[in-house]
């Protein structure tokens, strides 16, 4: 009895409700469609910014401006035929490694420092034996005037270091590295050590093996003897 | 008496109550369903549109990603005409709250481009609209904005921009202050650029921005340096006829084309004509080839240091030989003496003949609209004017011209238009019509590499990318007279020679002697090194690997190699 009369009411409730969820997923789907719709218009208003920016980068980097740059600042010109690589055997001379820090912190530090006269023999003998690649401080003295004993100096760095251009010279870079530095504590004559710039002699005699690597910055920049070129003396 | 009173049957009376009720409540029934009828419409309405309505693709037909004008873009894609949308400044005159005076003042401050009067007498003319900026930056419009007029209007408006400014400005043209293009490609691809359907695919020409940059600044160098009144350059792709650069001075910013020099809207690539002098000489060379009259570079003329000619004129050379000269070094010392004599043997029919063949006697063939009326002899074309042409006085055609003939004497001896547009799938290299023979076209690359190695074009000369060309000064004609100081000189050049690709060409209009260049103001002088530096820039981004081992076939010319001084 009471269902009967609330029939039309349980009806109405029902379709109402159906109503109502259909109702709810339409706004649904048209809530995703308007969020969609949003995000397109952002896609739409960030390639217009980005067209702006384009332009703008363009204008800025326009062809007469680099031109005014590379005029006033970088000076940069055209490479010129020589610098065009034409064949394989040209590239493969290009190539070259260049030395780690790694590497030429290694690399062995030795100092020595050389007295004319007896001890002259085995230690050009030590000089000259094929090491690996070490910096060597040797202090020489002169034979005919005895008084007045001329530091050595060179320097020297890893093969690998050879500028490009340059036939590598496989003699010199089994040499090691002689550095003829000024060290007062193995040597009687301060005033002798400063001469440093004189060309010493060829006999050295290495008298002490000194692995110092911080003393190493102090041993660049004189050589008197083999001059190395400029790309090898920053190894140090 | 009785009296009876007899009862009004009143029954009768409501007996048509129950219906009056009834039609009430039908009528109220119907208002109802009227009501519920439209209410019903409305929601259902609603409900459709709720549900029908595909918002996603609602603005399809207005892609605002499609330019309101179209992009024009170069070979490789770098824009060089863009529209924007810039901001307007406007002012409702008839509408002003503020106080003209002081108004006028501060506008005067921000857009110092008018005085305070001008704007004033704006502010007071009662107008009912008139722009104050157009294309104003957004600094500028946020200043103004902050002045607080009500009467003074913003708006978005596409505009034009060039971003490289005034590179390739000739060649691009620009638009006026209605959007249309009235110069240039602007002009020229005006319906395209507008068109909804196709504005939306940028136009690909075919200059290239690096190139067109390097002549531009080496040019314009030269231009400073020899205080020349103008100049003009190409760089035409020989084989396909397309322009990789084409530039005039003085340079014209296209983004205002109202400024600059008066005479920077004029075009003197292809609608400036110019008698180019000596530049034609391979030309008559050529001919005389290709009809056998030349058969070798050692052929032998007669070189006096002055040659009579009917109507008393003399034919001189600037350093005669005085005796017997050849070919090739007629060539190589720019003999006019010479090649007046070529010319002759050619003959003013034939000679005509191959000129019209190459084009020389039309204007142009270009896109573009801008292009100048060939001057020749005309019906004067007896054997004096014949022998003028040979050396190049007496006509006048455009730089491009010039650039195009080369083109064809060196591309193995066929003419084909030269092209603003990409080649590519929509622009097919035309076919072409044969005018020299290909052994002519090949044995004429030895003769003007010669010129550059030995001869007056030395200067021009980038070191590996095989330079050959002709030098080429010509007197202006000043008053009906030609006058020795002010001259036209022209390089027209071709590299790499040994596989002819490109064409240079560069135009100086009176350049002046400097005391660096010993008081000459030949071509060899200032434009020969223009020549020269801008083949060394883009030689290689053309895709011509530089190589000082590689030459042309010169054992035709091995004998003339030895090195005389240039002149």
């Amino acid at each position: 009895m009471i269902a009967r009369s609330f029939k039309s009411v349980i009806w109405v409730a029902t379709v109402g409700g159906a109503a109502l969820a259909c109702y709810m997923v339409s706004l649904r789907v048209a809530t995703e469609r308007a969020d969609l719709a949003k995000v397109e218009h952002q896609i739409l208003a960030a390639k217009r910014e980005i067209r702006m920016l384009q332009t703008e980068l363009g204008t800025r980097g326009r062809m007469s401006q680099l031109d005014d740059w590379n005029a006033n600042v970088l000076a940069l010109s055209a490479p010129t035929s020589a610098q065009f690589v034409r064949d394989d055997v040209t590239l493969a001379r290009l190539e070259r490694h260049d030395a780690t820090v790694a590497e030429r912190t290694s690399a062995e530090v030795r100092m020595a420092s050389a007295e004319t006269g007896a001890a002259a023999a085995p230690a050009q003998a030590a000089a000259e034996a094929p090491k690996p690649p070490q910096v060597v401080n040797a202090v020489a003295r002169p034979a005919p005037p005895p008084a007045h004993p001329v530091l050595h100096q060179a320097s020297y760095t890893p093969p690998v270091k050879a500028a490009l251009e340059e036939a590598p010279k496989p003699e010199k870079a089994k040499k090691p590295e002689q550095h003829a530095k000024a060290d007062a504590a193995k040597k009687p004559a301060d005033k002798k050590v400063a001469a440093a710039a004189k060309p010493a002699p060829e006999k050295k005699v290495a008298i002490a093996d000194k692995p110092a690597p911080a003393k190493k910055l102090a041993a660049r920049g004189k050589p008197a003897r083999h001059p190395a070129p400029a790309q090898e003396s920053d190894a140090d | 008496m009785t009296a009876y009173v007899a009862i009004e049957p009143r029954l009768a009376a409501p007996a048509p109550r129950p219906e009056g009720l009834a039609l009430t409540y039908h009528r109220l029934m119907l208002i109802m369903l009227v009501f519920a009828g439209v209410t019903m419409l409305i929601a259902s309405r609603l409900l459709y549109l709720q549900i029908a309505t595909d918002r996603s693709t609602g603005d399809t037909g207005l892609n605002p990603l499609i330019p309101a004008r179209g992009d024009i873009v170069d070979r490789n894609g770098v824009p060089l005409a863009r529209s924007i949308d810039a901001w307007t400044i406007a002012v409702h005159p008839d509408k002003l709250l503020g106080k003209p005076e002081e108004l006028a003042v501060k506008l005067a401050q921000l857009m110092p481009e008018h005085s305070a009067g001008d704007y004033l007498k704006l502010l007071k003319s009662g107008k009912s609209f008139a722009y104050l900026s157009r294309r104003a930056l957004p600094e500028l419009v946020s200043a103004v904005n902050a002045l607080g007029e009500p009467a003074i209007e913003f708006s978005r408006e596409p505009e034009r921009l060039y971003p490289q400014t005034g590179l390739a400005a000739h060649v691009l043209g620009w638009t006026d202050s209605e959007g249309h293009g009235v110069a240039g490609m602007e002009k020229v691809l005006d319906r395209q650029l507008i068109n909804p359907a196709t504005r939306g695919t940028p136009v690909e020409l075919s200059i290239d921005t690096r190139v067109q940059a390097a002549m531009e600044s080496e040019l314009g160098a030269a231009m400073a340096k020899f205080s020349a009144i103008g100049a003009a350059g190409v760089v035409l792709d020989l084989k396909t006829g397309e322009v990789l650069a084409m530039t005039s001075l003085p340079q014209l910013n296209p983004n205002k084309p109202g400024q600059g020099a008066v005479d920077a809207g004029f075009n003197r690539a292809t609608l400036g004509v110019y008698e180019l002098g000596s530049t034609f000489k391979p030309f008559t060379v050529a001919m005389a080839m290709d009809l056998g009259i030349v058969k070798t570079f050692s052929q032998m003329y007669n070189c006096p240091t002055g040659l009579p000619v009917a109507g008393g004129h003399v034919i001189t050379d600037t350093h005669p030989f005085g005796g017997p000269c050849s070919v090739a070094d007629i060539m190589r010392e720019s003999s006019n003496i010479g090649t007046a004599q070529i010319a002759a043997q050619v003959g003013s029919q034939h000679q005509q003949d191959f000129l019209r063949r190459m084009g020389f006697l039309e204007p142009v063939q270009v896109e573009l609209h801008e292009r100048g009326r060939t001057l020749t002899p005309g019906n004067n074309w007896g054997e004096v004017a014949t022998m003028t042409v040979g050396f190049g006085h007496g006509i006048a055609v455009t730089p491009l011209h010039l650039a195009l003939g080369y083109a064809t004497l060196f591309n193995g001896g066929i003419r084909r238009p030269a092209t603003l547009y990409k080649v590519g799938p929509g622009h097919p290299v035309p076919e072409g019509t044969r005018v020299f023979t290909e052994e002519t076209s090949r044995r004429m690359r030895g003769l003007l590499r010669l010129v550059v190695l030995a001869g007056t074009g030395k200067k021009a000369d980038a070191p590996g990318y095989r330079v050959g060309g002709k030098t080429g000064t010509a007197e202006k004609l000043q008053g009906g007279h030609y006058s020795g100081s002010a001259v036209v000189t022209t390089f027209a050049g071709v590299f790499p020679m040994d596989e002819p690709r490109y064409v240079v060409v560069a135009m100086l209009d009176d350049p002046k002697a400097l005391p660096e260049t010993f008081g000459f103001h030949t071509a060899a002088w200032n434009v020969g090194p223009v020549v020269s530096h801008v083949v060394s820039r883009v030689g290689a981004l053309l895709g011509v690997a530089p190589d000082p081992t590689r030459e042309p076939d010169l054992s035709e010319v091995a004998a003339y190699l030895k090195p005389e001084p240039a002149h």
